[in-house]
């Protein structure tokens, strides 16, 4: 099939951007969206222009490494899926296709469809861990967790750590990030020691990254490639007003 | 720590948003059931009215209360908005929505709208600014028939409130007539689709605001949450349909035909 | 003379006694070491954070923009402990046999018997950390079974334990990093290792970024960089896994072993066309429930379903009864091989066999099938566009793992001093096939359990001048590499890295995959070092050095494995035998078994770099089998 698709560009983080148009022909039904993508860079290596930077890696929809805005969609119009993951044949001949970097203030672009996502790693630098070091494990099956609880903490951990939520919010928020992580480990029996204390400095930190705030409209929980569900933010709420109102200091 | 510090979290204020929200909502309700009493009749009515500016010190707590919560839902919102705004500098070349819907991401506008609207509204009818001549009239009722009368004649001593003998030998209590105004002001179709338009945008606002009202307070569970948007959807509508319903009326002749 | 250092004593007590004999920093000396971590995938990220965690100063390198991304976050299906919570007689000792027995006694056994030792701190230490692994109603961990064990000892999350393990040991990484306890280096990839004195004393990286040439030091560094995997073009691997690291420092002196022991996964989704750019593997635990079958008769195109129950071949189950469709990656791998080979395989390319879940649905109702293995369902309809819930999944084998990597001791030591090489990066526990559910539990054991104790006595036993990034040998690397980057640039050819990538995938996937052969390598070996030589003469990079540039990031990693390609292939040639992933066609059993030469070739193949022109060193370290009997493996 054949395709115009226009692709932001921006030569680094100082520059000002642009929607490019290209036109691509031979394309597959059976390609990855990223595999159309390559052989539109080998046809620009090949007429000596640059390529189209974009992040990817596994390429199995679990490393969360790709991170492209298709058609006003992050990681386009396949639900629960990530853009390595979605395939061509969900696209028809002669489609315009628009590519865009997930975008927010805490997410500046580096280079064309690549942003720098490391204010979600400073998130969790900030408490999204269980404090245990090496060997200070007690055994496995010591503390018992109920079945529903540790599928629902593995419903919230399933996150891959896209940012596609926060590039779908039209607020930039992070609130279903930050729950995710929050409620997996609220809802263990390992993770309440330092439950308030967690919760307290992950939201202080998304603050300090310029994250936008929840207004509930679920945007990231339908395009959320791995389906983490808005009733942790739900948690987070709840979690955050204990926290906050027991918080002594 | 100021009053505002809430500000600084995010989840705070949502929380302030939800609290003052609440108690807004709860306001309209009242205001809804109270105003639908408009259908069963003048005396009622008025004499609900006259009920209402008889509880006197309550009355201002109530109007504090009140006012603090418009002013503490609109002051946050606004600020939201413009840290929203910030965080999300650029926007998208092309957007494509999949599951937010149009009520929930023109909160700030419906609100906005709202405000206006409820300025008008009280301008209209509790100031009596735009159109005092829907608001100088009075009623009177006479002690031990209940029937409520209109005097052409100015009773001037008549002090509202208080029971007088007048010379004919009646004793009469004067009221406000509200229903009269009701009837008068929504006679008008400009200002009768003002205020239809006014309530749609109420609802609208309200579809997405109680359900995001019991996320924010952390209600959320999957057996309950479906209920929970439908149900604010069909509550949403039903305020609005309560509210329409009375000028949409008036307008018919179905109530007010005497006026 | 390569020296193990494996500890004397009976097997079970070596470990303990070994942690009793190394030596120790002292507490409040630790601070005065800075190790460089570069990886940081499951063994990197938990040995920066176990020794930060110590107090030694920890510096660590990934190309990828955050440590989450690293590629054991693929892995699906679970990790093997020794826990025996399924009571089935499980025991440390049996997984250090299966362990050995599935590596087809190509491994050392006082490091595999380690290994399964410490598989059972890893499960504790990843529940303390918050991994939701699957639990029973009772509030206790589940376990399911896994290729190449009779046991049920695989512990699990989902279809998606490597990325639970990885977030835990990220978040004990992201801990240290908060604390500032590891200084954290993102979208920076390793270049080289720097020397000095002949101690590993530092690298040069590239700042994915600026394309800024950086030096930094330590007194020790750990590669934690993963498998070769992507030597085939198509592999399993993430696209950006590569051998620089560890081949650098192979060309720096680090030994390499092993290097034809790679292993292709038999769960694979069959490749569609030329525009293919990875393969994705669907987790091995499908083998449990799914059964394998190719048509009896030759170039039946017939769609499955309307093929007859006589007129199907389950061939693993027709061959290794005992196993059946849970015989271990190879033999599973090179039998899908073989029918295709044959004529009979299926799929539009006939490189692919059916695995069917009909009886599977019938006998366990499609909701409890749905329940096991609904994502991986999900994910192959989405990249094939068929349901397998009506019509059979198609797989086919690929390059997955490389149980080769480079020579390291009982220390986790390579043969530069300094230089610790963890998880697949090094070569020691796999022997010549890693059973399922094994390289999470390597990598861990390695960053979390080993590591700590043993970089200890390499800072213990040695002193270390003061040196910074200014030191002349970072000067001449960072020289050499700047050197390199413009040479690359300069060429302006016609071919990019890309093409030549995928031509020297298609060379070693041809003769250096499943089935190897003398002539084939041979052909290989003429055919590698012309594909090097255009390389460097017809290579095209767009773009400039000092920017993000992804030609020239793709462009040195094919270089190195341009180079890299030719040690796998000697390795194989010299491999006389066939041994797990290392199936030379020459050697078989009249029946098309391995035919493994426990004589001749039970020993590690060490390889040394010589100089780019000449062959490299072969040497051997000795396999001595104290505590098993070298059985040949059957699985029927």
């Amino acid at each position: 099939m054949k395709l115009t698709l226009y692709i932001w560009r921006q030569k680094n983080a100082k520059s000002k951007g642009f929607m490019e148009k290209h036109q691509l022909d031979g394309v597959s039904e059976d390609m990855s969206f990223l595999e159309m993508l390559d052989v539109l860079n080998e046809q620009l290596i090949h007429e000596g222009k640059e390529p189209v930077a974009f992040d990817h890696d596994c390429r199995e929809g679990i490393c969360g490494t790709c991170s492209l805005t298709i058609n006003g969609t992050p990681h386009g119009p396949e639900a629960a899926t990530t853009c390595c993951q979605l395939h061509m044949r969900k696209f028809k001949d002669g489609d315009s296709i628009y590519i865009e970097p997930f975008r927010a203030k805490a997410f500046p672009v580096i280079k064309d469809l690549i942003s720098d996502r490391s204010a979600l790693d400073r998130i969790i630098q900030a408490g999204g861990f269980i404090s245990v070091n090496t060997n200070q494990a007690q055994d496995a099956n010591a503390l018992p967790v109920s079945k529903e609880k540790a599928d629902l903490a593995m419903d919230a951990a399933a996150c891959i750590g896209c940012g596609a939520c926060i590039a779908a919010c039209p607020n930039a928020s992070s609130m279903l990030f930050v729950a995710a992580k929050v409620s997996q480990f609220a809802l263990l029996p390992q993770g309440q020691p330092e439950r308030k204390r967690r919760v307290l400095s992950m939201v202080e930190q998304m603050h300090q990254e310029g994250f936008g705030a929840c207004t509930n409209i679920y945007e990231c929980e339908a395009v959320c490639p791995k389906q983490v569900s808005v009733r942790f933010i739900a948690q987070m709420n709840r979690e955050y007003m204990g926290a906050y109102m027991k918080n002594e200091e | 720590m100021s009053i505002v510090s809430y500000l600084k979290s995010t989840i705070l204020s949502k929380i302030v948003m939800a609290v003052t929200g609440i108690i807004l909502l709860l306001f309209l309700i009242g205001h809804t059931l109270g105003n639908l009493q408009i259908f069963i009749g003048r005396e009622v009515f008025n004499q609900y009215a006259y009920f209402l500016q008889s509880t006197g010190e309550l009355l201002w707590v109530f109007r504090a209360v009140m006012l603090l919560s418009a002013i503490l839902h609109i002051v946050t919102s606004v600020y939201l908005k413009f840290y929203n705004l910030k965080a999300k500098p650029q926007k998208y070349a092309v957007t494509n929505y999949v599951k937010a819907t149009l009520s929930s991401r023109t909160m700030i506008w419906t609100g906005i709208a709202i405000a206006c609207f409820l300025a008008y509204h009280l301008l209209h009818f509790t100031f009596g600014v735009t159109n005092p001549e829907h608001t100088k009239y009075n009623g009177y009722v006479e002690k031990g028939a209940g029937l409520y009368v209109e005097y052409n004649m100015p009773v001037p001593e008549l002090i509202e409130g208080k029971y007088i003998e007048i010379p004919d030998g009646k004793i009469l209590f004067k009221q406000k007539d509200v229903y009269k105004m009701v009837i008068l002001g929504f006679k008008n179709p400009f200002i009768s689709i003002v205020y239809i338009i006014g309530v749609i945008i109420v609802g609208f606002h309200l579809n997405h605001a109680i359900q995001s009202a019991f996320q924010t307070l952390g209600l959320n569970h999957p057996r309950y949450s479906p209920s929970i948007i439908a149900g604010s959807s069909t509550f949403s509508f039903l305020i609005a349909l309560g509210l329409i319903s009375i000028p949409v009326s008036v307008l018919l002749g179905i109530i007010g035909g005497v006026a | 003379m390569l020296d193990a250092k494996i500890p004397s004593g009976p097997i079970q007590d070596k470990w303990d006694k070994h942690r009793f004999e190394l030596k120790l920093v002292n507490a409040a000396n630790k601070r005065k070491y800075k190790v460089l971590v570069v990886g940081t995938g499951l063994a990197g990220a938990s040995a920066a954070a176990s020794l930060a965690e110590l107090g030694y100063v920890v510096e660590a390198f990934t190309y990828n923009d955050s440590p989450r991304r690293a590629h054991s976050i693929s892995a699906q299906g679970g990790i093997n402990a020794a826990k025996n919570y399924t009571n089935d007689g499980d025991s440390i000792w049996r997984l250090f046999y299966d362990t050995l027995k599935g590596g087809d006694f190509r491994a050392r056994e006082a490091n595999v018997y380690r290994l399964a030792q410490l598989s059972n701190n890893i499960i504790d230490q990843c529940v303390a950390q918050g991994v939701p692994f699957a639990r029973e109603y009772g509030g206790l961990l589940a376990n399911r079974s896994f290729g190449g064990a009779q046991v049920s000892r695989t512990f699990y999350a989902r279809g998606q334990t490597g990325q639970q393990l990885l977030l835990g040991a990220y978040s004990a990484l992201s801990r240290a990093v908060g604390k500032k306890q590891v200084k954290m280096h993102t979208r920076k990839e390793m270049l080289d290792l720097v020397v000095i004195d002949g101690k590993a004393r530092g690298i040069v990286t590239r700042d994915l970024v600026s394309g800024k040439i950086e030096s930094h030091w330590g007194d020790a560094v750990i590669l934690a960089t993963g498998g070769y995997g992507n030597i085939f073009f198509l592999s399993t691997n993430a696209l950006a896994c590569n051998v620089t690291s560890i081949y650098r420092a192979y060309k720096k002196g680090a030994y390499f072993a092993n290097p034809c022991f790679t292993q292709i996964h038999p769960t694979c989704i069959p490749v569609s066309g030329d525009h293919q750019s990875k393969l994705t593997l669907m987790s091995e635990s499908l083998r449990n429930d799914g059964r394998i079958w190719v048509p009896k008769n030759k170039g039946d195109k017939r769609p499955p379903n309307e093929i007859p129950e006589e007129e199907r071949d389950y061939y693993l189950e027709r061959k290794y009864p005992s196993y059946g469709n849970l015989s271990p990656r190879d033999i599973s791998s090179r039998s899908a091989k073989e029918v295709c080979d044959d004529g009979r395989g299926v799929s539009s390319t006939g490189y692919g066999v059916y695995l069917d879940f009909e009886d599977a649905i019938k006998r366990l109702g499609q909701k409890e099938i749905e329940a096991r293995y609904g994502n991986l369902f999900e994910m192959y309809e989405r990249i094939i566009g068929e349901d397998p819930y009506t019509t059979p999944m198609m797989i086919y084998p690929a390059s997955h793992y490389t149980m080769g990597g480079l020579w390291v001791d009982y220390n986790l030591m390579s043969t530069i001093p300094g230089l610790h090489v963890l998880g697949e990066a090094n070569f020691s526990d796999h022997g010549a096939n890693r059973l399922g559910a094994s390289a999470l539990m390597q990598g861990l054991a390695d960053g979390y359990f080993v590591i700590p104790y043993t970089i200890g006595d390499y800072f213990a036993r040695n002193s270390f001048d003061k040196i910074d990034e200014e030191h002349e040998e970072f000067k001449k690397v960072e020289k050499a590499e700047t050197e390199k980057i413009n040479k690359m640039l300069s060429i302006k050819g016609k071919k990019t890295p890309t093409e030549f990538h995928r031509e020297l995938g298609k060379v070693m996937w041809e003769n250096c995959g499943m089935g190897r052969n003398e002539s084939g390598l041979k052909k290989a070996l003429e055919l590698v070092p012309q594909i090097r030589e255009e390389f460097w003469q017809n290579l095209t990079i767009t773009g400039e050095a000092d920017d993000l540039n992804i030609v020239l990031e793709k462009a040195l990693r094919v270089a190195d494995f341009l180079e890299f390609a030719e040690i796998m292939l000697w390795d194989a040639l010299e491999r006389k035998e066939s041994c797990g992933g290392h199936f030379r066609e020459e050697y078989q059993y009249p029946d098309g078994e391995a035919k493994r030469d426990d004589e001749n070739f039970a020993h590690v193949a060490v390889w040394e770099y010589t100089g780019q022109e000449n062959k490299p060193k072969r040497h051997i370290e000795s396999l001595v089998f104290e505590n098993v009997e070298l059985a040949v493996r059957s699985y029927k």
